[in-house]
């Protein structure tokens, strides 16, 4: 068995160790001494690779997001370790790192590398550590028409210890369109002997205003090369409509009233109101006339007139 | 040695799995805090420990992540070229209540007030009762929106429903106006409001304010940074799928479906069709059910046993 | 012709109630401002405590203060009617109750809408109404009709008082302080029959009788409209605008019958309020308690025989659990003034007093049975473990606030009717003309 695959395996039953005399000694309380625990997640995204390390403490009433711990995360190959630098845990919890793909990373044997993302421990809290191992890959999305059919082509090619560049053979592909809130799964395919693989569009999904969508292509939760994604954009897609009227529209839960309401409604008050400044004005007038005839004050007999 | 390997490999295919999810928020142009549902991990109570420049621990209340508060003028506008939709899926649904409760904790409501609330509804007397979780539905035809006197209620162009409830004057009209029983009130000035300290907004509903009315709002606070509502999020079963129509694309935060295809595949329907409101909220019939009925009933609160005592299931069964 | 002679004989009769206030009136006034304070007590509860005080909650959202909202502008409208087309039609028996009538109409608009006011959850935004009111509700529709009906009786009654105050201000027996005459010849227009000041009285007077009819039917159906527009079992009805209106001009007739019966009793009117007018009115109560029983037949008929499920489910808890107050009030309330007043024998002052107050209870349960049971029984059904949001049951403050509105109306009846005398002397000391004596005797050999 390689010796970094050893080193390894004695890492992780350390940390185990370390995690079960830490957490026998904090059984109730979490204010004397706390062991956080790192999920480690890598992706290789075109010509970048994120690293993200999620540092929490898992209790009994939940899970709690460690936030401004600094995670260190480093590379190692056969012979060196290469520190690739530090990122600050957000709210979430979520160290993350971006790696050019052109920097200069340590690779073994096999052309792996082995990635590590190390709490150091501050105050109360215990450091903590997490490994992962990938083989440098890309993808790269092309597309083709042929008569009336749509096609994705997708190549993936890996890279050794030696820095030669060669095709991955029969590895699952997946290819997605990204949504709202997700990825959409449109086809998938199997690499062939020269690493490259087709997948049919054939849905008619809406792209943004100009009627571009983005396509990715995916080789997921691989073994050898880890999480491998390529992306590129097409205008295949149904350009997009946006709502906001010039004018907004009339309608009973519209901000604005109907116009034939508007016009009833003005009708009727203006009918109903011109009434009653007719009235109004009689009662004015009956005063006017009888400031113009103030000389009969006892004539209180009204001569009813029918 | 294998089974190491094994254990790793399986381990390894969870993180795996969490960096993709991850990534994908990255591409799609969204915040870093892409949605994601871990199963393994209970979300309630989840508060923050802050490390301090002195290595101390300090635990601070947890903002459920959601983006700054828009204002009252910028909530009348929607998200762009956006029209939102949600589909439930009755055939998964066992009355877990974990909607209603993720709901009530993110928009500081007390355990009075319900925005989702979850009904055992039975058709006719010889069909099956099913449990039905009804959100707000955002209907197209909004008659509540239709009798507000003073326009606190409004549809915006992405197809949400909010109230302002700094114009709302409590008249009510729009509770009697809404077929479904939507809305709620709050007849006091419950303490839970006071829970929330950042400014109000329409778009979060929160905090509430006594004399006024409030409802399920599709959380657009969550949506603006790729986030589901909470009650999408916090579904055990993934009963809840939220998306945009025109995307044609809805997801429960594990999977992702094409709209047209899950609606005609699972005939989804809308409820009270008739009614001529036309909701944005489909229903997916409880066909194949994973769970029977029964389990809706398993470790639930006698409070809520008691809701369905004159039920035609609760008469029978003499809950 | 005017009649001097009769009109100061009128004027003495009633001078003493200007006057004076007896005792007895202090005791009801002073009993009656006791309610109003308790009713102040309740408001003040439900302002600082918040609505959680009435029996309200997420289903049956309108209570009792929507069913005395109703109630109160019913009665308004009634009066508004019966005046508006007593004063048109010119008809003789009307004119010692007019003067109610116009009064009836008047305070129970001022109060009516106090309990929209109460059932308002926030009652410092209620100018958002008018800043921002949306045409397209029917409550910006009623608030439009409310005000605009407020003002057009407002002026239908100064109208209609003008000639009473001119006779007051130049009546010098009155033995009134001089505050009080300086109101009268203030408010009097220098009215001084001048045949021109006549002409243009009558002009008006007819122009605002039109209107308040007019004004009096269309605000009572948009009343009706915020019910009929939901899409609530019960309320979604066709007939809800017509059978507002006749259900509210009929409970104003038995208010009417009340208020006449009072004052005869209290100012001793027996010579001017004769029994005849209370057969007149009571006729009309007839006439509306048929119309209001084949409107109510016709809309529960309906809803029953098409056994909707919905519908269904509102009429069995009709039946069910307001058994009584629907009986009393579809059944009894339709059927009593019409065996009392159908029977010749049974004409009496008192039975048609007593089922006028029949008609005023039974309406208000038909208005109760109208707004809560279709709250009750909602498309979803009300899956609740707590009582009172399943079903609505008024409480203290909520009945509180419905005595001291009523308690707020007799205080205002009897004010008025220490203001300007309760019934219309400048009408009465008119000598009737031949064709209307006719008339009257027809009408006398027909009761």
């Amino acid at each position: 068995m390689r010796t970094q695959n050893k080193i390894r395996i004695i890492f992780f039953f350390l940390l185990c160790f370390c995690k079960l005399v830490t957490s026998a000694q904090n059984k109730k309380d979490s204010v004397t001494e706390i062991t956080p625990s790192i999920t480690f997640t890598y992706l290789n995204s075109n010509d970048t690779i994120i690293l993200t390390a999620n540092i929490f403490d898992k209790k009994e009433q939940g899970v709690f997001a460690i936030k401004n711990a600094v995670i260190e995360f480093s590379a190692s190959g056969d012979k060196e370790t290469q520190n690739l630098g530090q990122a600050k845990a957000d709210e979430e919890g979520n160290a993350i790192l971006k790696l050019p793909v052109a920097t200069a990373i340590p690779k073994d044997k096999d052309g792996k590398t082995t990635y590590t993302a190390k709490f150091n421990g501050k105050g109360k809290f215990q450091p903590a550590m997490e490994t992962f191992s990938a083989k440098l890959a890309r993808i790269t999305v092309n597309f083709s028409k042929e008569d009336s059919l749509h096609f994705i082509l997708v190549t993936a090619t890996q890279v050794d210890y030696k820095g030669s560049v060669k095709p991955i053979q029969k590895e699952k592909v997946v290819v997605y369109v990204p949504r709202l809130f997700t990825l959409l799964k449109i086809g998938e395919t199997d690499l062939d002997e020269a690493g490259t693989g087709k997948v049919e569009y054939t849905m008619k999904l809406v792209g943004d205003s100009l009627g571009n969508i983005m396509v990715l292509a995916r080789i997921e939760e691989n073994d050898k090369f880890g999480n491998v994604q390529g992306q590129s954009s097409i205008s295949w897609g149904i350009p997009k409509q946006y709502y906001l009227a010039e004018r907004p529209t009339r309608e009973l839960w519209t901000p604005i009233a109907p116009i034939w309401m508007i016009v009833t409604l003005i009708t009727m008050l203006t009918g109903v109101w011109a009434h009653y400044i007719y009235a109004v004005i009689q009662l004015i007038k009956i005063k006017q006339i009888s400031k113009k005839n103030p000389e009969n004050p006892e004539n209180s007999g009204f001569p009813h007139n029918q | 040695m294998e089974d190491n390997n094994d254990n790793k490999k399986g381990s390894r295919r969870q993180f795996l799995k969490k960096g993709l999810i991850a990534g994908a928020g990255v591409v799609a142009g969204g915040s870093l805090l892409a949605a994601y549902v871990d199963k393994s991990k209970p979300t309630s109570g989840e508060r923050v420990k802050v490390l301090t420049t002195e290595g101390e621990l300090v635990e601070v209340d947890k903002a459920l992540i959601h983006s700054p508060r828009v204002s009252i003028e910028e909530s009348h506008k929607g998200i762009p070229g956006r029209k939102f939709v949600m589909v439930i899926d009755l055939a998964k649904c066992k009355n877990a209540r974990k909607c209603v409760e993720a709901c009530q904790k993110g928009h500081h409501l007390p355990r009075s007030q319900e925005f989702m609330k979850v009904y055992l509804l039975q058709d006719s007397e010889k069909s099956a009762p099913y449990w039905f979780p009804k959100p707000c539905f955002h209907c197209d035809n909004p008659l509540c929106v239709s009798v507000c006197p003073v326009g606190a209620t409004y549809k915006r162009s992405d197809g949400i429903v909010l109230i302002d409830n700094e114009r709302c004057i409590g008249c009510k009209f729009c509770m009697t106006g809404c077929p479904y029983s939507t809305r709620v009130f709050a007849w006091k000035d419950y303490p839970e409001y006071a829970d929330d300290k950042e400014p109000y907004s329409p778009e979060a509903s929160s905090p509430g304010k006594e004399g006024t009315v409030s409802k399920c709002d599709f959380c657009p606070d969550l949506v603006r940074i790729g986030k589901l509502p909470y009650c999408a999020q916090n579904c055990p079963m993934g009963v809840i799928y939220f998306g945009d129509i025109d995307e044609d694309t809805v997801t429960n935060g594990s999977e992702t479906l094409r709209f047209s295809e899950l609606i005609r595949d699972r005939s989804g329907y809308r409820y009270l069709e008739v009614l001529g409101t036309r909701p944005s909220v489909y229903y997916l019939p409880p066909v194949e059910r994973q769970f029977p009925v029964e389990s809706g009933f398993k470790d639930l609160e006698e409070s809520v046993k008691n809701r369905f005592k004159n039920t035609p299931y609760g008469k029978t069964h003499k809950l | 012709m005017e009649n001097k002679d009769t009109k100061e004989k009128l004027l003495r009769e009633f001078a003493p109630q200007l006057e004076k206030t007896s005792s007895a009136t202090l005791v009801w006034i002073l009993f009656l401002l006791g309610v109003i304070a308790w009713g102040v007590y309740a408001f003040v509860a439900q302002v600082t405590k918040g609505h959680i005080v009435t029996g309200m909650r997420d289903n049956v959202v309108w209570g009792i203060y929507i069913v005395n909202f109703i109630f109160f502008m019913g009665m308004s409208y009634a009066g508004a009617i019966i005046s508006g087309t007593l004063q048109l039609f010119r008809t003789e028996w009307r004119k010692p109750i007019i003067r109610m009538a116009e009064y009836l109409a008047i305070i129970s608009l001022l109060i009516g809408p106090g309990y929209i006011l109460l059932c308002i959850g926030r009652l410092d935004r209620l100018h958002y109404l008018a800043l921002f009111g949306r045409i397209q509700s029917p409550i910006t529709w009623d608030v439009i009709a409310i005000s605009t009906d407020i003002f057009g009786c407002l002026i239908f009654l100064y109208l209609s008082i003008l000639r009473d105050i001119a006779s007051l201000r130049d009546f010098s027996e009155l033995k009134i302080p001089a505050w009080r005459k300086k109101i009268y010849s203030m408010l009097a227009l220098g009215y001084t029959g001048l045949p021109e000041q006549v002409k243009r009285l009558r002009r008006a007077t007819d122009i605002m009788a039109t209107m308040v009819i007019a004004i009096a039917i269309i605000v009572y159906s948009v009343l009706a409209w915020i019910f009929s527009v939901t899409l609530q079992p019960g309320w979604h009805s066709t007939i809800f605008g017509p059978y507002f209106v006749i259900a509210a001009v009929y409970s104003g007739t038995g208010v009417l019958i009340i208020a006449m019966w009072v004052f005869r009793k209290v100012y001793r009117l027996d010579q001017y309020i004769t029994r005849k007018h209370f057969v007149a009115m009571g006729v009309l109560m007839v006439v509306l308690a048929a119309l209001f029983g084949y409107f109510t037949f016709s809309d529960y008929l309906t809803k029953w025989y098409g056994s909707e499920k919905n519908d269904e489910s509102l009429i069995r808890i009709l039946f069910t659990e307001y058994y009584w107050p629907f009986i009393f009030s579809n059944y009894v309330g339709v059927l009593i003034p019409l065996l009392v007043i159908g029977i010749p024998k049974l004409r009496t002052i008192t039975n048609i007093t007593l089922s006028a107050l029949i008609v005023i209870v039974a309406l208000w349960f038909n208005r109760y049975l109208i707004v809560i049971p279709t709250l009750e029984s909602p498309y979803l059904p009300i899956q609740d473990s707590r009582p009172e949001w399943a079903n609505y049951a008024g409480t203290w403050v909520e009945y509180a606030l419905m005595a001291a509105g009523v308690a707020l109306f007799c205080l205002m009846f009897t004010i008025a009717s220490k203001f300007v005398p309760v019934m219309n002397v400048s009408e009465m000391s008119e000598t009737p003309k031949t064709e209307s004596s006719e008339l009257f005797k027809t009408e006398e050999s027909l009761l």
